[in-house]
């Protein structure tokens, strides 16, 4: 029972590396909307718009599809990170509906250099800021330990576990490791549709996002054994070498990305984020909100347990040729059926 | 209790904002579908430049539907952690799917809106199928958990405890046949009308070309074809009602003492203290035969009921009796029009108060469905899982969720204001010019004269 729970768990764990490295980008890629200054101002927007556009729906899902899977699967422990992270939640639910509308907004807006077209972009560009970092900093207060406390009522925290230097680091990092995907996603977007400007641009600013991501993610580290003290026995007793391993990514996706290897760096970027994720989700076993809620004491009876793996599975086989067939329409090269005989890379 | 009137009023707006959005998601790709159908097999430009100019509307349209349908799954959780923690043991199942129909839904979305030039004619066609398809399947698996709330089915509930949970016998619970059917029906006929009030707008206004025709005639062939299985559904519904959820029905209809030959009561106000609807028009034995087929059958009325278990009277029945109204309109409406059509009286359809009524049937179908879902949100107080869970019981115990409130309902009222306002802007863009897949040079529109109109 407790292997099918866990199995439950590794897979929703992976919808959570998928929401990362997709939606995570788009987070990133707005906030690069926020910098788009300088000369090549609306080359920078537009390339946003067309790196996102056809994707971002798609990429929000998984987002949905965690929120559902979990209390699907652990409806106790889904309703107290419900009550407990009600603030942090309430903020980035604001920041995830203004981004989706203010992004479309400012697409369908007439006349791009309009003042109302501006102003939806700011807005776009300063939720893609804050929804990440307010994610983050949940998933540091869920990491530490100190967000559910097992006496009394159950009530929400007003800061203490998701305003703690903790995790304000670790929200930092979320959000820099957002511009650092979103930047490298750029970067290779623009050299393969011949803007060789753009992509110099977006190459210097993947280097810089990836080396304060690696310098925010060495603070959360060095803050662990007294912050998340579970965490950091966890790490050690199971995680270390994944722990390693993420490091080692992490360099080598600096050196190709240094080497203009983009192509490469995307796929090294995207092991690096998983690799991260699993390294705290390994450490974190076998709890889901430590220290009190397990997967044991907290998973669903197993009759749901199975209709759900057996749900996914059946959705995964309509979801997955759907989801590569979008990715090979507008992200790869590689011959797919349907294609126009004209498309040349030209966007709508 | 402030605090559970917040929790409930952010809720209500939430939903009460996204329904029009999931109506439409649900409805338009099947206008996408047909119209780019007939474009491919007529070669048509009219057609192809309705359905390039409904998507567009459709891009805006349901980035707000999946964002304030977001809103809602968090907050099932976000203000009524106990009723999620009961709802996603038993019915997460259904949610899941749900979740699976809109990942499809949002895939083939982005490929139909960005693919016009990066897929094959044919293949872009073939993406808006995936579309609606989901889009039903949404509607149905998300409207199965509501009627789970109203018959629980498919768990026990032992020493406190859920046990033998079956989630299939609880995603099929007796309610979902009638409330998904009724549910999904209301978006063809809302979308519908609503594109058709658009078209009938612009035709008051004078431009009465093959391309608004053309607009217009789709539109309301989908909401006339739905409109009567509407009624019929809506029935079916009232019948399973007076069986499965007599007090829900006692309710819509303000029947305080069970009584056989009960009247029908349209319109008034129920009043707790008389225990009559003061100000009706009662037809005798109306509600007896409309529930139960027979003049003389026995109607369960509220006193069956204790008090405190009593749903919110003059909402749940001001409710009903508004969706039926709008909705017997739209059928009016409906029949009107391809009754002139059948005798081939164009002229008819064309006239001014035709045209209003098409106008007026739109909006109005919008409003049943907010309406209709208020009955069966409001006929189902105090419970939201009936005789299981009360609202009252359900409700967070974080703090300050007036401030939430007012946050939500802020964020509401500004989408509501930018999304009217770049829609009408669109509405009044002039058409770039297009694409045609069978031709090479690019099609500019120009407004058709008298002479060439073409029906479908």
């Amino acid at each position: 029972m407790n292997k099918l729970a866990l199995l439950t768990l590794c897979i929703l764990w992976v919808g959570l590396i998928a929401y990362a490295v997709l939606g995570g980008a788009d987070f990133g890629a707005g906030i690069w909307d926020l910098f788009a200054v300088g000369g090549r101002r609306r080359e920078q927007r537009n390339l946003i718009n067309q790196a996102i556009g056809p994707v971002w729906e798609a990429n929000h899902v998984w987002l949905i599809f965690l929120i559902v899977g979990l209390f699907t699967a652990f409806p106790s422990a889904f309703a107290m990170l419900s009550i407990a992270l009600f603030v942090p939640l309430t903020i980035v639910l604001i920041g995830i509906v203004l981004r989706g509308a203010a992004f479309i907004f400012r697409t369908y807006e007439l006349d791009a250099s309009s003042h109302t077209a501006e102003i939806w972009s700011r807005i776009f560009s300063t939720t893609s800021l804050i929804t990440p970092f307010f994610l983050g900093a949940s998933a540091a207060a869920v990491a530490s330990g100190q967000l559910v406390v097992m006496h009394g009522t159950m009530t929400a925290n007003l800061g203490s576990a998701w305003l703690s230097p903790f995790a304000i680091t670790i929200g930092l990092m979320a959000v820099a490791l957002c511009a650092t995907l979103a930047a490298i996603y750029l970067t290779e977007e623009a050299s393969r549709s011949g803007e060789p400007e753009l992509a110099r641009i977006y190459h210097i600013r993947a280097l810089i996002a990836g080396a304060i991501t690696a310098i925010l993610g060495a603070l959360g580290l060095a803050q662990s054994p007294f912050a998340a003290p579970q965490l950091w026995q966890g790490m050690f007793a199971r995680a270390l070498p994944v722990v390693i391993v993420t490091m080692l990514i992490g360099l080598a996706t600096a050196v190709l990305l240094y080497r203009r290897r983009y192509g490469l760096a995307r796929a090294a970027i995207i092991l690096e984020t998983a690799f991260l994720l699993g390294s705290w989700g390994l450490s974190q076993y076998p709890y889901i909100i430590p220290p009190h809620v397990t997967i044991a004491n907290s998973a669903n009876d197993p009759a749901v347990i199975i209709a759900l793996l057996i749900a996914i599975g059946i959705g995964m086989v309509l979801l997955l040729p759907a989801l590569y067939y979008l990715f090979s329409i507008f992200k790869l090269s590689v011959p797919a059926p349907g294609r126009a005989a004209e498309d040349q890379g030209q966007m709508h | 209790m402030a605090h559970l009137l917040a929790a409930r009023s952010q809720m209500g707006t939430s939903l009460a904002f996204h329904i029009i959005f999931s109506a439409l998601g649900v409805g338009l790709p099947l206008l996408l579908c047909i119209s780019e159908g007939l474009a491919l097999k007529y070669k048509d430009p009219n057609w192809m430049l309705l359905t390039r100019r409904w998507a567009k509307a459709a891009a805006i349209l349901f980035a707000i539907g999946a964002v304030s349908g977001t809103i809602l799954s968090f907050e099932l959780g976000l203000l009524w952690p106990t009723y999620i923690k009961f709802a996603g043991a038993v019915v997460g199942l259904p949610f899941a799917l749900e979740g699976f129909a809109f990942f499809l839904e949002a895939i083939f979305l982005g490929l139909y809106l960005y693919g016009w030039d990066r897929l094959s004619p044919r293949a872009h066609w073939l993406c808006s199928f995936p579309l609606w398809i989901s889009g039903l399947a949404s509607a149905w698996f998300i409207v199965s958990v509501n009627a789970w709330m109203n018959t629980p089915a498919g768990f026990i509930v032992k020493n406190g405890k859920l046990m033998g949970i079956d989630p299939i016998q609880a995603m099929l619970n007796p309610a979902t046949p009638y409330q998904t059917l009724h549910m999904m029906l209301a978006c063809y006929v809302a979308t519908g009308f609503g594109v058709a009030a658009v078209y009938a707008f612009s035709m008051l206004r004078g431009k009465r070309s093959a391309y608004h025709w053309k607009a217009l005639r789709l539109a309301l062939a989908v909401g006339a074809i739905a409109i009567p299985l509407q009624i019929i559904s809506g029935d079916a519904n009232a019948r399973f009602l007076a069986a499965a959820q007599p007090y829900k029905l006692a309710a819509m209809e303000g029947v305080f003492h069970t009584e056989s030959g009960a009247p029908l009561s349209i319109g008034g106000l129920p009043d707790e203290q008389s225990g009559t609807v003061r100000g009706a028009i009662e037809i005798p034995n109306g509600l007896s035969i409309l529930a139960k087929g027979d003049p003389h059958a026995t109607i369960k009325g509220l006193d069956a009921y204790p008090r405190n278990d009593w749903p919110i009277l003059g909402a749940t029945h001001l409710s009903f009796d508004g969706m039926v109204a709008c909705g017997l309109f739209a059928l009016l409406i409906g029949i009107l029009f391809w009754l002139f059509s059948w005798l081939k009286k164009r002229a008819w359809q064309e006239k001014r108060w035709m045209l209003l009524g098409v106008l007026l049937a739109g909006p109005l179908s919008f409003v049943a469905i907010e309406l209709g879902w208020m009955v069966t949100e409001f006929g189902r107080q105090p419970w939201v899982i009936v005789g299981y869970l009360r609202t009252a019981d359900a409700v967070t115990t974080a703090p300050g969720l007036d401030i939430s409130f007012a946050l939500f309902t802020l964020v509401y009222i500004l989408l509501s204001f930018a999304l009217i306002r770049l829609l009408l802007r669109l509405a009044r863009s002039p058409f770039p010019p297009i694409k045609l897949p069978w031709s090479a040079t690019p099609y500019h529109y120009q407004a058709e004269t008298e002479a060439g109109r073409v029906g479908i």
